[in-house]
């Protein structure tokens, strides 16, 4: 019982997860400021911000709805329960039967809770921005849906099973089908559309202040990590170590790094067009992997 | 407040109206646009301006014409030592001097040089407004070359202060003016490199062709001036007039035909080359002799109109003196006030996406500029002067 709980809260619980996660935005961050040439913040700059949040205060607008306040608390909420079940070393803390399928319902939640949260602020860009992320979530969400199927056929349960193997050398398609979606899904270049602060002040984010936005940005963060877990341990073959997990992210880091910093952004038309192409092209893999 | 003065005539409800300004992310400076969306495309926008209205004109009639001059060069922080040219020019011009020509070459040093650096401060900008952060940052570190030249040279980054009624204020010495080739030669090697990325890079060509289209007509019916007329194939550019040393400089005036975002991008970027190669020339070119001729304080009365070829187009000085050390009257119109008239045509049918990019990267506004007041009541072609102006608003917020 007490091993549980320190299991839960500390090691491998949400200790580890807020630590990781904060470690890998903050190196996001600084390794994009190098490549541009510029000095960046430092990399344990994700803590600064979310403690000087909370200390800010929360201004609640006069013409939001009544979520406004209970959204980001499920948002965060949903990514933290499934932090505990995606694996980091060899398998999640909590497994049961049918796990891929109840983390990835819960990842639909929490992206659907962070636009809802634009909604109900009742601000002409937080809707605007929510209405984009909601037309990109049609789109992207069966191509995510889609090859983690390709994943539960090949592992022969819906389950998430630790295998070694890189699926992502088997069926590349499928890879590149979650890769796709895990940066629609994170707003990440090319995707960052309905967070795009050139056009809609913020988007979803813009009324909101104080310690509510630190529980979006901290759900941001933690959402990141878990697609990072969840692409490791279903294409990258896993990890038996802590060392071998972490450095298996640094490579799917680098993925995003790169793309972070050499795209520019999409117009909302033109990303769903990609994503419902990159259905086509993973639906091939499904095919592949259910007839053959 | 008289009722018949026309309001922003765009009228809607939240979910499909969005205010864009006067404080917001994409714009540099306070202007505010009203747009009607049907979902993400564009059905209605209109525009108003005013929020940097500061009373330049009016204070430019209460100091004397040495003055004015640092007054004139604080109108715009880009295109500041322009303004001076025209104004400097339209004083000699009243006083039927000739500036030494030591001085001239000076002057379209200065002019060429604050020219680059504000393009290239756009072309940053253009990189920020359409997503793509690292073009931005890399643009402005090599900007830096030009802003610490300029220091070199006049001790400041902006509002350089070189210029004066009768020639210029401080001499380049051959150690200048042999750094100013050295970094000509560097910016000219990187502009290339940047030209090249945004030509070739797929996701830029998605977001600015076949955006913000500007034909021929409308260009002309709209009086759009600069590189905004010059993308859509109207070959009009100021500097053609001789002004300064550039009768004695031969150049390529840039055009292209298609009046998009990706002509006008392209434009620029070939203007930054130019002028740096009009730069080496002057520096290799310098004559020998005096930087200025003394004028008198008091300049003869008459009325006279000087136009120079500002970063963004035609900038036109009206000054008219009645033969006392103050100016009798002032005006000016600047290049955005003009093509200003042609953004609504710009943004109608294209999505919400576009407007940064067509309002900043098209149209490269400066509104500091822009800000002048003309109020046509409606019936009849009356001119309010200060004291009603300060009535109507002393009504409206009061």
């Amino acid at each position: 019982m007490i091993e549980t709980m320190f299991n839960i809260l500390f090691y491998p619980g949400i200790l580890l997860v807020l630590v990781l996660s904060i470690l890998y935005f903050g190196i996001l961050r600084k390794l994009a400021a190098v490549m541009q040439n510029r000095v960046g913040p430092p990399i344990i700059q994700p803590v600064y911000d979310i403690i000087k949040l909370f200390g800010k205060e929360g201004v609640v607008p006069h013409q939001s709805g009544y979520g406004f306040s209970i959204w980001p608390v499920i948002s965060l909420s949903s990514v933290l329960i499934v932090s505990l079940i995606v694996p980091i070393v060899f398998s999640g803390l909590i497994s049961f039967n049918g796990d891929l399928i109840f983390v990835l319902y819960m990842l639909v939640l929490s992206s659907l809770a962070y636009y809802l949260s634009g909604f109900s602020s009742g601000n002409p860009f937080g809707i605007h921005g929510a209405i984009r992320g909601i037309v990109q979530m049609i789109a992207y969400e069966i191509v995510l849906a889609m090859s983690i199927v390709v994943v539960a056929v090949v592992n022969n349960s819906a389950s998430i099973v630790y295998n070694s193997n890189w699926l992502i050398n088997s069926y590349p398609l499928a890879g590149f089908g979650f890769l796709l979606a895990f940066f629609a899904k994170i707003e990440m270049p090319p995707f960052h559309i309905p967070g795009s602060h050139q056009e809609i002040v913020a988007g979803s984010t813009a009324e909101y202040t104080g310690s509510r936005l630190a529980i979006l940005e901290l759900a941001h963060m933690i959402k990141t990590f878990v697609l990072i877990a969840l692409m490791v341990s279903l294409y990258l073959g896993g990890a038996s170590s802590l060392l071998i997990f972490v450095l298996k992210s640094i490579f799917v880091l680098f993925v995003i790094l790169i793309s972070r910093v050499i795209f520019a952004r999409l117009k909302i038309n033109q990303a769903v067009n990609i994503y419902w192409m990159s259905g086509i092209i993973v639906f091939i893999d499904l095919f592949r992997v259910i007839f053959f | 407040m008289d009722d018949k003065i026309p309001k922003c005539n765009v009228n809607s409800d939240i979910s499909n109206s969005i205010p864009i300004g006067p404080q917001h992310p994409a714009l540099l400076e306070p202007e505010y646009f009203n747009i009607r969306l049907d979902g993400e495309t564009i059905i209605d926008a209109d525009i108003n301006v005013g929020y940097l209205h500061r009373g330049i004109e009016a204070a430019l009639e209460k100091k004397d014409y040495v003055q004015s001059v640092f007054l004139t060069e604080r109108i715009c922080g880009i295109c500041s030592s322009h303004h001076t040219i025209a104004y400097c020019g339209a004083i000699e011009l009243l006083h039927g001097a000739e500036i030494p020509m030591r001085a001239k070459y000076i002057r379209t040093i200065i002019a060429e040089l604050e020219r680059i650096h504000s393009h290239m401060l756009w072309l940053g900008v253009v990189g920020y407004e359409i997503g793509l952060d690292t073009l931005f940052q890399l643009v402005w570190r090599d900007r830096e070359h030009v802003m610490d030249l300029l220091e070199k040279i006049s001790g400041n980054r902006v509002n350089y202060a070189m210029n004066k009624i009768g020639g210029v204020r401080r001499d380049l010495d051959p150690k200048i003016l042999s750094e100013i080739s050295k970094t000509m030669d560097i910016i000219k090697k990187q502009v290339i490199h940047y030209i090249d990325i945004v030509s070739k890079d797929n996701i830029v060509i998605l977001r600015t062709k076949d955006i913000g289209i500007l034909s021929k007509e409308d260009a002309k019916k709209y009086s759009a001036v600069g590189p905004v007329a010059r993308a859509s194939g109207i070959k009009y550019d100021v500097r053609d007039t001789g002004y300064e040393a550039y009768k004695y400089i031969r150049f390529d005036v840039i055009t292209e035909t298609k009046g998009d975002v990706f002509s006008k991008v392209v434009v620029r970027a070939k203007e930054l080359i130019v002028s740096s190669d009009i730069v080496k020339h002057c520096v290799k070119h310098i004559p020998k002799g005096d930087i200025y001729i003394k004028l008198p304080l008091i300049v003869p009365s008459g009325e006279v109109v000087t136009r120079v070829e500002a970063p963004r187009g035609e900038l036109i000085y009206y000054v008219k003196s009645d033969g006392t050390n103050k100016p009798a009257r002032v005006k000016i119109r600047t290049p955005t006030y003009a093509n200003l008239l042609s953004v609504k045509t710009m943004l109608i049918g294209h999505d919400l996406a576009d407007v940064p990019v067509i309002v900043v990267g098209a149209l490269d506004p400066c509104f500091a500029c822009t800000d002048r007041v003309t109020i046509l009541k409606q019936t009849g072609n009356e001119i309010l002067d200060a004291s009603n102006l300060r009535s109507i608003a002393d009504k409206k917020y009061n």
